[in-house]
């Protein structure tokens, strides 16, 4: 499908505003296929990275390099591959669904007007309705059909689903699953809706106060981290560098390790970790420099 | 491209076209009429014509049928920043505003390629817009002009050039404040306060200062005031006239006091003030730019507004280019 397998590789990113750094010191290299999810707390930089990757902001340090190609030079050949849904679905509210499909035909290289046209209309949405007067769900829907006609190799999308209703985002996942299984799109999106992720994601970012604090692929970081319940202890259990959280208890003291699946201390139980109590543990971490954490052993 | 600006902009581009349609339409109806009362031509009484019987009955007919339009006529000092700035401020605010710049710069053109399209588009609808209605003014000023020169401010700011001028520098104004501000009417607002600002320390400070003004200088005549009329060397109704005053025996411009003080001595003396100021060897001069100027003044107007609407375009650009919208 591509040239490269990598659909997105960042180098020493920083963007920083007049009020400071939104993001810094990221590196990432996502494999072109399948689906990525970018998680953080609101204001952690992932709206700031999203742009980044699309050539919309340019970034203050570093390189990003999408589908092989600088993105900040914005040739019509990269920004043919790279298909965007801004946060909110942003549409032309005075035009008419089919202007819209219009001005993504006037602007692109190709553009598969029947593709959008018979997405919209399994959906039920008619063509000759005001975008603006549509519901929430149905402008991420011709927001979404108007990304997709690009046939782009990588689609990024900022929260797409956090302004929708339950059913709405229900329907939406679908469709963006169902393109994702018919053709080889990569999907990178941002959300902070974490238990719906490991259905439909097979790689996981997390960013934190604009520092990437986790990334790999989402079986794998499971596979990796534990938690390990043993007595309560007050003593430095870090001895690897291997502990992301240690909580305690009256009695016990419950570990989040990251050791591939060492063997267990004597007295200590080990039990797998649900990705969202990962993804949480690694929000609550305190701010660091490194972006990294070391997969050190712990016995 | 032309579609989507076309769809984007067509209801500014509608409402102004209708307006400088109506203004065009009823002023060719009534300068029609005017221009009825020169059976020449208007420009047949100009200057030194206009004291023939003919032309003098013409033009009192012109003051009393079409005096008041030519008052209103004020009111079009402002066409030129609302056709700039109603298309200039949308241009990037609406799409910041809405959010929809990510929608139109993430397709295959690429932003500068947009933005050009965009500028250039809508530039040119304000300046044929604006060159429309100033064409029109300018027609319908003929009669006027001949009576009253066309260095007068009702006159210079309305016609030739200087609007399509001043419609662009509104337009570059309400772009970059449009990018600045992201939001549509600030925009507008702050084109209109820029455009009012800039006009009138312009035409007060910047204009007179264009070319070095002539001035004249000469002995108060004994008879009296009404002895200046066909007088040659001093200047016609056409020219534009900075100052004018008294100056003593070496040129040196006297004060209003001391002009006072010599208007009592005179009626102290009992003799008459212009004899008075004769005999002391007051002169009276006048500094003015002659009307042949009018069309270096309105180059060098225009310029100056242009200049500063490119480097405004400049901003807008730079500040696309690198990202920072």
């Amino acid at each position: 499908m591509t040239e490269t397998e990598f659909a997105l590789r960042t180098e020493g990113v920083g963007k920083r505003y007049r009020k400071g750094w939104a993001l810094r010191d990221c590196t990432l290299t996502l494999p072109a296929g399948g689906v990525i999810a970018l998680v953080g707390p609101n204001g952690a930089g992932k709206t700031t990275l999203l742009r980044l990757v699309v050539g919309l902001l340019a970034p203050s340090t570093g390189t990003v390099e999408v589908l092989g190609h600088d993105v900040t030079a914005s040739t019509p050949h990269t920004l043919s591959r790279v298909g965007f849904l801004a946060q909110d679905h942003p549409l032309y509210k005075r035009f008419t669904v089919a202007e819209m499909l219009r001005f993504g035909r006037a602007c692109n290289l190709r553009f598969d007007q029947g593709l959008a046209e018979r997405r919209l209309a399994k959906l039920g949405i008619p063509l000759d309705r005001r975008t603006g007067s549509l519901s929430g769900g149905q402008q991420a829907q011709v927001a979404l059909a108007l990304a997709l006609a690009k046939r782009p190799d990588l689609l990024v999308l900022d929260e797409p689903v956090a302004s929708l209703d339950p059913l709405a985002r229900h329907e939406f996942l679908q469709v963006l699953m169902g393109a994702v299984a018919e053709g080889g799109v990569t999907v990178l999106f941002s959300s902070h809706l974490v238990h719906e992720l490991e259905r439909v994601c097979d790689h996981l970012i997390v960013l934190n106060h604009g520092r990437v604090t986790l990334t790999g692929d989402i079986d794998t970081l499971l596979a990796e981290h534990r938690l390990l319940v043993g007595p309560r202890t007050a003593t430095d259990l870090d001895r690897a560098g291997a502990v992301v959280e240690a909580v305690h208890s009256d009695r016990h003291t419950t570990l989040l390790v990251r050791d591939g699946a060492l063997p267990t201390a004597p007295g200590w139980q080990a039990h797998p970790v649900a990705l969202e109590d990962l993804v949480l543990a690694y929000l609550r971490r305190p701010s660091e420099p490194s972006a990294t954490v070391p997969s050190g052993a712990a016995a | 491209m032309t579609w989507l600006i076309w769809r984007q902009h067509r209801a500014e581009v509608c409402v102004l076209g209708l307006l400088v349609g109506m203004f065009g339409i009823a002023l060719l109806v009534l300068g029609t009429q005017a221009h009825d009362l020169f059976p020449g031509g208007p420009a047949r009484c100009a200057g030194e014509a206009g004291i023939n019987e003919g032309c003098a009955a013409s033009f009192r007919r012109l003051d009393e049928d079409f005096g008041f339009v030519e008052n209103l006529l004020a009111a079009f000092y402002l066409v030129p920043v609302v056709i700039g700035a109603f298309l200039g401020a949308p241009l990037l605010a609406r799409e910041l505003e809405d959010g929809t710049w990510q929608l139109a710069w993430t397709q295959a053109m690429p932003r500068m390629r947009w933005l050009a399209a965009k500028l250039a588009a809508l530039a040119g609808v304000t300046v044929m817009l604006t060159a429309l209605f100033s064409a029109v003014l300018t027609w319908f000023r003929q009669p006027f002009d001949a009576w009253e020169g066309r260095f007068q401010y009702d006159a210079f700011d309305l016609e030739g050039l200087v609007p399509v001028a001043y419609a662009l520098f509104a337009f570059g104004v309400a772009t970059v404040a449009g990018a600045i501000l992201r939001r549509s009417l600030p925009a507008f607002g702050v084109a209109f306060g820029a455009f009012l600002a800039a006009r009138m320390s312009v035409a007060l400070l910047a204009r007179p200062a264009y070319a070095t003004p002539l001035t004249t200088m000469e002995p108060v005549p004994v008879g009296g005031s009404t002895d200046q009329a066909g007088n040659g060397t001093v200047p016609s109704f056409a020219d534009w006239t900075i100052e004018h005053g008294y100056a003593d025996a070496t040129g040196r411009k006297l004060s209003g006091t001391e002009y006072y003080e010599l208007e009592g001595a005179a009626n102290q003396a009992g003799t008459n003030f212009n004899q008075f100021l004769h005999a002391r060897g007051v002169q009276q001069f006048e500094v003015y730019h002659p009307a042949d100027r009018f069309w270096t003044f309105q180059l060098m107007e225009a310029a100056l507004f242009v200049a500063v609407a490119v480097v405004l375009i400049g901003v807008v650009v730079w500040r696309v280019r690198r990202r920072i919208v």
